[in-house]
């Protein structure tokens, strides 16, 4: 990851912290203050999107032509997203305490969400179980495209189809129509943007500390 | 005929007692400026979490200067 | 080609009785289960409670029938298997088995269930198109998977936890529409859903075929 990026990222989520708290937001009932949350929880999901599209596409690339290096890179990508993830899942659990009134509501998404997670988490539990590198690589890879493959009906089809909770549902894409308004969208989509590349930043420095364990075990047996 | 008229002043007048309720804002806390309080710890923990990553990722680099070159990948 | 090996698939199944027998039986005691601990107190089963019961019966029926497609395999077979036969032939001829397979349980199952606990539904022919589309989602989602996990130890318990988050998208559509069959809602309801799990299904099937060369190789 390049310094440029890590400074944007840090930039763009200083100004989240600042223009979330002290820009003015949309008076709405129920939510009331508590949808400045928007700029925290919602990148969470965005963010974990983001870097289980780069391990897919990493995984995509090792069945091409398999190298260490990818396959390290789809393996720490989903690591950083898991942990996203729990932090969206459980952001999302006490905000809907106090706005749905229970931390569970059997939401599509948050139903999605956990599934998600699931997948993943069945992911390492293969990765666990082989023993061969170059397999366990390959199978694990195989794995990875195949679940992406399932998410998505679930992750953006079938929540567009039920009703939810969550705004923007029944046949409209996102939630950029109503309630999102213009103000609201000049913190969002910078938060958006800055979590994820901390996401990123987080995953390449386990990349790179896979890497020099690596280079060390090499040299072990040299 | 006159619950037809209560309806129709009913209908109009609902767009204006909806703004005429104040919907509950955390406006005390803004006005007394303790908001800035927040905003400065929450500032403090996320440069202290920042900072703590970016001497992980010198660290790293460091390491990663004292292996050989890498022919592997 | 994938008829020859679909021909072969049907005459292993039949010259190993007790496997076909083993699946009938746990079918039937499953749903037997069901049976016995609800009789306890009549007309318990709200229509909602029955095809929750039966989608669990038919999924985990379902899981441990097609996880021995691969499973069960000899290791001296697989290798005769790869010197005759191209990766996509081996792998739509146990999809293509699976699902007839599948089909048989689905609808053995939803037999076994009028028998026992009676059948709340009111749209049958929906329902029978609904079941086939969610075998035919099965098939293709399990079979690789089953390819996959027959490589790693521990392939069983494996088999259960790779599969149920790939399946459970099938498996949510499947309830939707049955819960359309229990009303006895107008037919126009439920399309939108029949063509949702379709469209999953040619997801899932394609990428199984894209991917399935790569495990099968090893």
């Amino acid at each position: 990851m390049k310094t440029w990026a890590k400074i944007l990222c840090i930039a763009l989520l200083v100004y989240t912290i600042v223009g979330g708290f002290l820009l003015e937001v949309p008076r709405l009932n129920i939510v009331n203050e508590s949808i400045r949350a928007l700029y925290f929880h919602v990148p969470m999901w965005f963010g974990m999107i983001a870097l289980f599209t780069v391990s897919l596409f990493y995984s995509i690339l090792y069945l091409n032509k398999p190298t260490f290096k990818r396959d390290t890179y789809s393996v720490e990508f989903i690591h950083a997203g898991i942990v996203l993830n729990l932090l969206g899942l459980t952001t999302g659990m006490i905000w809907a305490n106090y706005t749905w009134g229970s931390p569970w509501h059997g939401d599509p998404k948050q139903n999605g969400a956990a599934i998600a997670l699931l997948i993943y988490l069945a992911y390492f539990v293969l990765r666990g179980s082989i023993e061969n590198e170059d397999q366990k690589a390959r199978l694990s890879a195989v794995y990875n495209i195949f679940a992406y493959a399932a998410m998505i009906p679930l992750l953006f089809i079938i929540p567009r189809m039920t009703s939810s909770m969550h705004p923007g549902n029944g046949g409209n894409p996102g939630f950029n129509t109503y309630d999102l308004d213009s103000r609201m969208r000049l913190v969002f989509y910078p938060a958006v943007i800055g979590w994820t590349l901390l996401g990123v930043w987080i995953a390449t420095l386990r990349v790179r500390v896979r890497f020099i364990s690596e280079k060390l075990l090499n040299l072990e047996h040299e | 005929m006159n619950k037809f008229v209560k309806l129709v002043v009913g209908l109009v007048m609902l767009p204006a007692m909806l703004i005429a309720q104040p919907i509950e804002m955390a406006d005390t806390m803004r006005s007394e400026g303790k908001i800035y309080v927040v905003v400065a710890i929450l500032l403090l923990i996320f440069a202290g979490l920042i900072t703590y990553l970016i001497l992980l990722d010198r660290k790293i680099t460091k390491i990663e200067k004292k292996l050989p070159p890498d022919s592997n990948s | 080609m994938i008829s020859t090996l679909i021909l072969k698939e049907f005459t292993l199944e039949l010259r190993k009785k007790n496997v076909i027998s083993g699946l009938a039986l746990y079918l039937f005691s499953t749903v037997f289960i069901c049976y016995l601990s609800f009789s306890l107190k009549q007309n318990q089963i709200t229509p909602l409670v029955w095809s929750a019961l039966f989608w669990v019966t038919i999924l985990f029926s379902v899981i441990n029938t097609v996880a021995k497609s691969f499973i069960g395999e000899k290791k001296g077979r697989e290798i005769y298997y790869y010197s005759i036969a191209s990766p996509a032939a081996i792998l739509i001829s146990k999809m293509l088995y699976n699902f007839l397979l599948i089909t048989i349980l689905a609808f053995t199952g939803w037999l076994l269930f009028s028998i026992f606990l009676n059948n709340p539904l009111a749209d049958l022919a929906l329902f029978a198109v609904t079941l086939l589309l969610a075998a035919l989602g099965f098939s293709t989602s399990l079979t690789l998977l089953s390819a996959l996990a027959a490589k790693a130890n521990h392939s069983n318990i494996l088999m259960a936890v790779l599969s149920f988050p790939v399946v459970i998208s099938v498996l949510l559509i499947a309830i939707k529409i049955t819960k359309n069959c229990i009303d006895g809602l107008d037919r126009s309801v439920s399309y939108p859903d029949l063509l949702t799990l379709l469209a999953i299904n040619c997801i899932v099937a394609a990428a199984s075929y894209l991917l399935f060369p790569y495990i099968w190789r090893s």
